[in-house]
């Protein structure tokens, strides 16, 4: 039986299946923006062609299907998402706009404000009031709601976020709201915030919740579109959607918290290195996804990523547990210029259109690809394996202009973009390794995206970091990552109290709902269930709580109270290297990890190629001063050969180059193993 | 002379730097003052004083750090050696007001001193006579806190206990206060050890002429925008209300000259220093200047010493923008410094219309001390909420509720449900102010209005600071100015007007503080407003009526 990954993107859908051997064979098709389930159905066409079958055949032998969707994403970040109202207590309607009083980019003062994805007019006060300890302080009476229905009808949404004061400590007026809407208007889709993000903090709450109503229509109707087609293509298995956090969920979960896969696409790269981690035996890892604008960078510590409830996406906030992955602004398409003195990259991207010069679609300005044409990284013909050729001549052009404005050469030029952008990346790294309070030095570097092969060895050196792996899946590795991921439920609850004043029974039954909703949610699944605990704590007078897990303390323990305060001050010394014994400390939510363990999924070694090993071809590139350099192709070297820098790597999708001092050694999934020399004198 | 791509890269190393030390900063800083309002600046100068780079983290930080690099060096003189750690604070030896204690690490490349890491961080308390560091009642300085000229903290890697225990004896929380100075010299060392990196990989010479490249390269930026303004002898004055001791409609008045690339700020014509603590110290007067360069010019100029080369400031001591000791000081980081700024980007409006804002909401705060009759606990709580708007720009509407204007929307309020679940407090509104922003073709940003219920059983007192019950935000180029603020204390039938300097104002159960705070200033004439944007303002409820527009003068809400 098969499992099969897709990861849709903005060009290509790709597509991995592997089968009970963890042999992996991989398709690609052009995606269809307007309904992308059909650039998926042809996919699969493809890939049943690849392994000799019909598509209706390949189905039938498919036990599984894990697919990550941008359709959530999009809708969020094109402003193409449902029409919206929120319900809301009434006296504190602009919550959302209000933005706790902040504007990005302090010093850009000539910049109008965001259009908000639900207007005043749209967001509706209703007569109800609950207090912090949860009693009610003004009944939602029949009158008042009745009133909000109606004026939502008048409004003609295509769905309701209702988000209440202190909902999170007593559901009630939220689930009358809900019951009343559905009754009224049962075509709506509605959003409670009690449902989506049972959490204290009202700015947090309402955004999720709105971002909920905002992409649940458009995703929930995606979704069921694909069940039908996949069901008519002859398809009775399993459909899981990836979700930000890194796990999969079923297709009924995903529309009712839609919310939660608005990053559900780089979240496969995450599960892919995770997976990654486990198969090279090095659980401290840094991801490295250099794509065409930008660069994704995440932190996996001892194996696994780290979530966040801090995520932002465009203007939203989604405080859903989400991948902790970080946005630098720096890519294949950054564009260089020059202001005063001083040679920049980024953040302005060539995009696609009209992308780098050497792309020959009308674009002037240099980008990092154009450097690396000019440095002779790139081959011309060989871009993208040969789909695409590159104009040398008019990267040439585009770094004499900049040249000339720093008063140097073309190829200097190029060397100097290249190295403003490895500067840029390499710091970018070191900064958020800080704000997550780890030093950058002891991990290794794990490279995917078209772009990261040419630039990661060098960032690695900056950083001090000796070990960079390329994975050779990395075309197609969000969609191979996606298999390796399980079923996963995030819960969350506000509980807040001192922990002097909280008792073991009381925090003991709080835990044990939560488990109790997570495994309903499973909804009968067979397999092994795995529970994680944690608690959101802080000191009496902080602001912030630190999420402190108590996985292996005992429920049923009569000191469980005393048990994770012992583990909150040992989190509070680790992250920020003191802690207070005496303070009063307060626990304010508490998160359960429900997780579903999927079978594993498999990676076989390399068959050994049944190809020639074809003679390296070489290449002339700048690397202080022009040399030529062989040129292997990433695909049919051996595994176990080891090759010593400066040499470059082809592949159809990426191409890689070691300097002088390095050497890749290949493993046994054909992947490239790189040995980084520190320099001398670096800091040890 | 060092080629241009070195010279780049270098930039970007030290920019890094400034943000790592923030990020460090951020992360071990023990009050949450400075991790969540990260009222904090890093910086990397040089031994000539000559600021590099600087996170950017408060705006009214700018370009200040110099004054207080040459106090350290007027005090110490040759006696600066590595793993030396220099404090400061006093706003007459180098510092901008009391709460911000400045933390220095020298930088030495052998035996030689090159550069300076340098933490700035807004302290929760510093002594003096009242709590949380802002004294209304101040008239001089001692009454503000501890002043600290340049010492030593650490002597040639000697920790002086003597002198942290003598320093932390003397604010109001110890622990906090320790915790967070440690943080601020951990900072500072990790600058220094990063800056050691990049002199061991290019080697001394190599950064320090980059360094003056770097420098020039700012400077031409800056004089090239400059350039494209109108020459001329502009003026433009801003007004505070009042400085709490009975001086009131205190003006800031700087005529700027354009001359080719090159601007003159002329502050002389203010008004004469005043009792109250509106009073600026030199450094922050000159950081208020470079505040309001830096918000004409293109957003992505450097903020360095070079940028700063393309104004010439002068001003006359004894004024309220460069108070004589021992003048009181510590508002003036919002006030007068927002003055100040306000007038030189008023006086531009000729110079150049397109860069140009108008006036955002000012600061006015509100710390009630009382009991907690859920836990019979005291508590201080500070309001952060109701925030004003933010100005009109020539590119769009001002942000709501995005004020204070020397924060420019950095300054995050808390959440309504944690307030009420930590305080005995209850909001039963918080929302958008209508037709409190000015009019214009962009108009300002909404202000907020919030009603209060004191949920205590025995009375509290409430302590203000602020400004702008009577002075509003300005409208520009046309545009007209919004409302200013309006505070209420409502008890029983009795209504009282807050002013923006009051201390011990007494609270009673049951009492509701009626705050709406103001609107930003409009930009460009109102008829130029777009029919939609009017519809759109109409349908949801930015104003109250088809006619109503905001309210253009000030005497109207004259009351108090």
């Amino acid at each position: 039986m098969y499992r099969i990954g897709i990861d849709i993107g903005g060009t290509f859908t790709d597509i991995a299946a592997v089968d009970e051997n963890g042999r992996v064979v991989i398709a690609k098709s052009s995606s269809t923006p307007a309904d992308p389930s059909e650039g998926l159905l042809e996919g699969l066409r493809v890939l049943a062609g690849e392994l000799g079958l019909d598509r209706a055949e390949l189905l039938a032998r498919t036990e599984r299907i894990v697919h990550g969707t941008t359709v959530a994403t999009n809708a969020l970040l094109e402003s193409k998402g449902a029409k919206v109202a929120l319900l809301t207590t009434e006296g504190h309607r602009d919550v959302i706009e209000m933005r706790e009083g902040m504007k990005e980019d302090r010093y850009n003062v000539r910049m109008a404000p965001p259009v908000p994805l639900v207007p005043r007019h749209r967001r509706i006060g209703v007569k109800e009031r609950l207090r912090s300890d949860g009693s009610v302080g003004t009944a939602l009476t029949a009158e008042s709601l009745k009133d909000a229905v109606e004026q939502v009808a008048d409004l003609g949404v295509d769905a309701v976020a209702v988000c209440y004061l202190h909902s999170y400590r007593n559901a009630e007026h939220e689930a009358v709201t809900g019951d009343a809407l559905a009754a009224a208007l049962p075509d709506t889709y509605v959003s409670l915030s009690s449902e989506v993000l049972p959490q204290i903090k009202e700015y947090e709450r309402v955004w999720t919740t709105v971002v909920n109503a905002y992409v649940g229509p458009v995703l929930s109707s995606y979704l069921s579109r694909l069940s039908a087609k996949l069901l008519d293509a002859g398809y009775s298995g399993e459909v899981m959607i990836m979700h930000s956090h890194g796990g999969v969920a079923t297709i009924a979960e995903s529309s009712r918290l839609a919310a939660g896969a608005v990053l559900s696409g780089p979240a496969g790269g995450i599960a892919a290195a995770t997976h990654i981690a486990r198969l090279i035996g090095e659980g401290d890892l840094i991801t490295f996804d250099m794509g065409g604008t930008s660069t994704d960078i995440a932190l996996l510590q001892g194996g696994e990523a780290q979530l966040t409830g801090e995520k932002q996406v465009g203007i939203a906030k989604v405080s859903l547990p989400t991948l902790d992955i970080h946005t630098l602004g720096a890519g294949g398409g950054s564009m260089a210029r020059v202001a005063g003195a001083i040679l920049h990259v980024g953040p302005e991207s060539a995009g696609a259109a009209p992308g780098p010069a050497c792309y020959g679609r009308g674009g002037t300005v240099a980008t990092v690809t154009d450097a690396n044409v000019v440095l002779g990284y790139l081959g011309a013909e060989r871009f993208l394996g040969g789909r695409m050729a590159l104009d040398s001549a008019a990267a040439e052009a585009a770094l004499e202009r900049l040249g000339a404005e720093l008063g140097t050469s073309a190829v200097t030029a190029a060397e100097g973009v290249a190295k403003v952008v490895n500067t840029t990346m390499a710091e970018g790294i070191r900064i958020v390794s800080v704000r997550r309070g780890v030093d950058p030095r002891r991990f290794a570097l794990v490279s995917f995206g078209g772009a990261a092969g040419l630039h990661v060895t060098e960032v690695a050196r900056l950083l001090e970091i000796r070990r960079v792996v390329v994975p050779n899946v990395a075309s197609v590795l969000s969609a191979w990552g996606m298999l390796a991921s399980d079923l996963r439920h995030e819960l969350v609850r506000s509980h807040v109290g001192e922990a002097s004043t909280t008792s073991a029974a009381g925090l003991r039954e709080v835990l044990l709902r939560m488990e109790e909703e997570g495994r309903a949610r499973l909804d009968g699944f067979p397999g092994t269930v795995e529970v994680r605990r944690a608690l959101d704590m802080r000191y009496g007078e902080q602001i912030f709580e630190i999420t402190v897990p108590v996985d292996g303390v005992d429920l049923d323990a009569a000191d469980l109270v005393e048990q994770v305060v012992a583990r909150f001050h040992k989190r509070h010394e680790d992250l920020y290297s003191y802690h207070a014994d005496g303070q009063e400390v307060v626990i304010v939510n508490a998160r359960t990890t429900v997780i579903g363990k999927l079978p594993e999924l498999q990676a076989a070694p390399l068959q050994p190629s049944t190809a020639e090993v074809a003679e390296p071809g070489s290449r002339r590139v700048h690397l202080d001063g022009w040399i030529d350099v062989p040129v292997h192709a990433l695909d049919v070297l051996p595994p176990g050969s080891s090759i010593a820098g400066p040499a470059l790597f082809e592949s159809p999708t990426t191409t890689v180059l070691i300097r002088a001092g390095e050497t890749a050694t290949v493993t046994p999934h054909g992947w490239l193993d790189i040995d980084v020399p520190l320099r001398a004198g670096a800091e040890r | 002379m060092v080629d241009p791509v070195t010279v780049s890269v270098v930039t970007h190393r030290f920019e890094a730097i400034v943000e790592e030390m923030g990020e460090a900063m951020l992360r071990t800083a023990y009050s949450q003052i400075l991790n969540s309002s990260r009222d904090f600046s890093t910086a990397i100068l040089d031994r000539d004083a000559r600021l590099i780079a600087q996170a950017e983290h408060v705006p009214i930080h700018v370009g200040s750090l110099p004054w207080a690099v040459r106090a350290v060096i007027d005090q110490f003189g040759d006696n600066i050696r590595p793993g030396d750690v220099f404090l400061l604070n006093d706003p007459y030896h180098g510092g901008n007001h009391l709460p911000d204690l400045t933390a220095f690490v020298p930088i030495f490349d052998g035996g030689t001193l090159l550069f300076w890491a340098i933490n700035r961080a807004h302290q929760s308390d510093i002594g003096g006579s009242t709590h949380g560091a802002y004294n209304p009642a101040a008239t001089e300085i001692w009454q503000e806190g501890l002043r600290i000229t340049p010492l030593k903290l650490h002597d040639a890697g000697e920790i002086r206990d003597d002198v942290i225990t003598m320093i932390a004896t003397n604010v109001r929380h110890q622990d906090e206060f320790l915790g967070d100075l440690r943080a601020m010299i951990g900072s500072a060392h990790v600058g220094e050890r990063r800056v050691l990196a990049i002199l061991e990989e290019y080697g001394a010479d190599v950064v320090r002429e980059s360094v003056d490249t770097i420098l020039d390269s700012a400077e031409r930026e800056t004089r090239a925008c400059i350039a494209t303004w109108r020459d001329g002898v502009y003026t433009g004055e801003s007004v505070l209300d009042d400085d709490g001791q009975g001086t009131e409609d205190i003006h800031v008045r700087a005529t700027v000259t354009v001359a080719g690339d090159s601007l003159t700020v002329d502050l002389s014509d203010s008004h004469p220093q005043v009792k109250g603590f509106v009073n600026s110290s030199y450094p922050n007067m000159m950081s208020a200047v470079y505040m309001a360069l830096t918000f004409l010019v293109d957003p992505r100029t450097p903020k360095n010493s070079g940028t700063f080369r393309a104004v010439d400031v002068i001003a006359k001591e004894g004024t309220v923008v460069w108070a004589k000791a021992p003048a009181p000081v510590t508002l003036a980081t919002n006030h007068c410094a927002q003055e100040i700024a306000e007038s030189v980007i008023k006086a531009m409006a000729q110079a150049c219309p397109d860069r140009v804002i108008a006036g955002w909401g000012r600061r006015f705060r509100i710390a009630i001390k009382g009991v907690d009759p859920r836990t019979d606990r005291q508590f201080i709580w500070h309001l952060f909420h109701a925030r004003p708007g933010a100005g009109a720009s020539p590119v769009g509407d001002g942000w709501e509720t995005a004020g204070e204007g020397q924060a420019m929307g950095s300054s995050k309020f808390g959440s309504v449900e944690v307030a009420e679940t930590r305080f005995p407090l209850f909001f039963e509104t918080h929302e958008f102010r209508p037709d409190s922003f000015g009019d214009g073709q962009f108009r300002g940003g909404a202000g907020s209005v919030l009603r209060l219920h004191m949920e205590i059983a025995e009375p509290a007192v409430a302590n203000t600071a602020g400004e702008g019950v009577r002075h509003p935000s300005f409208g520009m180029l046309g545009g007209r100015d919004g409302l200013p603020h309006r505070y209420r204390l409502l008890s029983g039938d009795s209504e009282r007007f807050l002013k923006t300097k009051e201390i011990d104002v007494p609270v009673l159960p049951g009492d509701v503080f009626l705050v709406e705070s103001a609107g930003g200033g409009g930009f460009g004439p109102p008829e130029a407003r777009s029919a939609e944007a009017r519809a759109e303002d109409l349908r949801n409820g930015f104003v109250s009526g088809p006619e109503s527009g905001p309210v253009s003068t000030t005497d109207s809400t004259r009351e108090n």
